[in-house]
């Protein structure tokens, strides 16, 4: 199994890096590294360029894994296909060639530190994309999600849409019952003026809601989902990780591996329809 | 080897496959004929495992519980442009779990066997349809699996080409090899295959052994000289479903004194009998008699 993984990986990735995709995505990580650290600026600290080089690799991760569901969608894949014993030998091939490059492009990122960056060594350097490993995976899955290759229906929409509601909910932990809540109220007083009492208690009690403590308990369940990305950044800044903070990658590899085994059961039996 | 039980495969409100049972023999070399949208390429997916059934069920015939290894050759001639031949079927190969050692041996034998050899380190976006048709033939035969599929597998070949390929084919029938091969050439069909199904607008219209298919349905024809218009009404009053074809007079199920009574009413007519044949059913008769 290993073997014919292996091989796919090989031929994905190199189909991506000697192509123009591949091509421009180390164009746009160099311009990134300049533009995070143009000539002239002093030299940044530490942490700061550790947490700018995983927000870098985890997109350039996203970025290559579409690149890559693109090209394992296409026609002349078909008879490849045929020959694997599983279907998800082919997806997991498609995330190892995305995380293949992404890391090397997060370390060849990172190594530029050494011409212009923080004062750092070679083992400083190396140690980076591992820490950021486990977001790089994350990305990588949501970016199958978000290809042709696995998404079924409307699963795309779904887990996209949830992750947004998520993402919301979490932000509003933060002010429960500030704008939000002030504009439910104003609409409820211009309701009333309108003499539409009924909308105008609805708007009221739904500010109210928000306003409560149930809003406030479901924006904390939602800020609990992110807590491994601010466990990381958190350690980074504090230079090493607590024994609560080392939890956070096993997290968001759980989050993966889930993600990825929907997306697994999605890609195993969906009609494929791989175009030219 | 595989079995169809009543399948129906739908795209949205199209229906490319309706309610279709069959069965792929073991050893067989099995001709798909049927005119274009007829369900062909549908059919060899499905077996291919790309797609699935909308209803009914694709599974291993005879009780078998393993899904044979198949080797496809999609009708659309596209592969990866930047590897070279050798280098593809060495994936090819790998994917077919062949190990390092034989791996060489393996891409140069099937190679040579679609006669590909001078090509071997040529990029694969620089060959022409033909070879492209032999390179598509030369990687569903790696790793000898136990189905090949293959969608109209001569098509784009010069006459020599298909020759070989169809030569091919025969080999790998004399070896007992399973095949599934789709095409629109009855001659093709006529030479290699040993079991036939003609698919239209999702249905099977017509499936049996090519031998049996071929030998089915013997008649006799009998020619005169000139059209028969005016001996109609006189043979219709001896046989009402008389079957009259410009000069030809087609007997299928006659008594031989039936035959005798209308030879003889023929000849009292003033017609000279220019042939007796008894003839089979060619193919082309009965893809035209099945689709229309």
């Amino acid at each position: 199994m290993m073997q014919r993984i292996w091989a796919l990986t090989a031929y994905f990735t190199k189909s991506v890096f000697f192509s123009l995709t591949g091509l421009i995505l180390l164009i746009l990580s160099l311009a990134y590294w300049v533009l995070f650290f143009p000539p002239g600026q002093g030299t940044p600290d530490f942490e700061n360029y550790v947490i700018v080089i995983g927000a870098m690799g985890a997109a350039t991760t996203f970025l290559l894994a579409l690149s890559l569901s693109a090209r394992a969608s296409r026609l002349e894949n078909y008879p490849l296909l045929v020959r694997l014993p599983s279907r998800v030998e082919y997806l997991v091939a498609v995330m190892l060639g995305s995380l293949i490059l992404g890391v090397g492009l997060q370390l060849l990122v990172a190594g530029l530190a050494l011409i212009r960056g923080p004062d750092m060594t070679a083992g400083h350097v190396l140690m980076i994309p591992p820490l950021w490993l486990s977001v790089d995976i994350l990305a990588a899955v949501l970016a199958a999600h978000a290809s042709d290759l696995v998404t079924s229906g409307w699963s795309r929409v779904i887990i996209f849409s949830l992750l947004a509601v998520l993402l919301i909910l979490q932000g509003m932990s933060a002010s429960p019952d500030s704008w939000l809540v002030s504009r439910l109220y104003d609409l409820s007083d211009v309701l009333l003026n309108f003499d539409m009492i009924r909308l105008s208690d609805g708007a009221a009690a739904l500010g109210s809601w928000i306003g409560g403590n149930t809003m406030g308990a479901l924006s904390q369940a939602a800020g609990v989902v992110f807590w491994p990305f601010k466990a990381m950044s958190d350690a980074v800044f504090a230079g090493g990780f607590s024994p609560s903070q080392a939890l956070a990658p096993a997290v968001l590899l759980l989050y993966s591996a889930i993600l990825f085994l929907i997306g697994a059961t999605l890609f195993a039996g969906k009609d494929l329809d791989f175009i030219e | 080897m595989i079995e169809f039980k009543h399948v129906t495969k739908n795209y949205y409100s199209l229906t490319a496959l309706r309610d279709v049972s069959l069965v792929i023999p073991q050893g067989e070399v099995l001709g798909l004929l049927g005119p274009n949208g007829a369900g062909k390429t549908t059919l060899i997916k499905l077996i291919a495992g790309i797609i699935n059934p909308t209803s009914g069920e694709v599974a291993p015939a005879n009780g078998q519980t393993t899904w044979p290894t198949i080797g496809y050759k999609p009708e659309r001639l596209v592969f990866p442009g930047h590897l070279t031949v050798s280098q593809y079927l060495q994936m090819v190969a790998t994917l077919c779990n062949i190990g390092r050692a034989q791996m060489d041996t393996v891409v140069l034998e099937s190679l040579a066997r679609v006669n590909l050899l001078p090509a071997a380190n040529k990029q694969i976006k620089s060959l022409s349809k033909g070879m492209r048709q032999r390179l598509g033939l030369a990687q569903a035969l790696i790793g000898d699996p136990d189905l090949l599929l293959l969608d109209e597998p001569s098509s784009g070949l010069d006459p020599e080409g298909q020759e070989e390929i169809q030569t091919y084919i025969e080999e790998l029938r004399a070896v007992g090899k399973t095949i599934l091969m789709s095409t629109h050439q009855l001659p093709e069909v006529t030479r290699v295959c040993t079991y036939l199904v003609i698919l239209k607008d999702g249905e099977v219209l017509y499936q049996n052994r090519m031998a049996e298919a071929l030998t089915l349905q013997p008649h006799i024809a009998i020619q005169v000289d000139r059209p028969l218009d005016a001996a109609r009404p006189l043979l219709a009053m001896v046989h009402p479903d008389i079957a009259i074809e410009g000069q030809e007079v087609v007997l299928r199920n006659e008594s031989i004194a039936m035959r005798r009574q209308i030879l003889s009413v023929l000849i009292n007519q003033g017609y000279d009998i220019v042939r007796v044949e008894q003839r089979r059913v060619t193919l082309a008769e009965l893809y035209a008699e099945a689709v229309q």
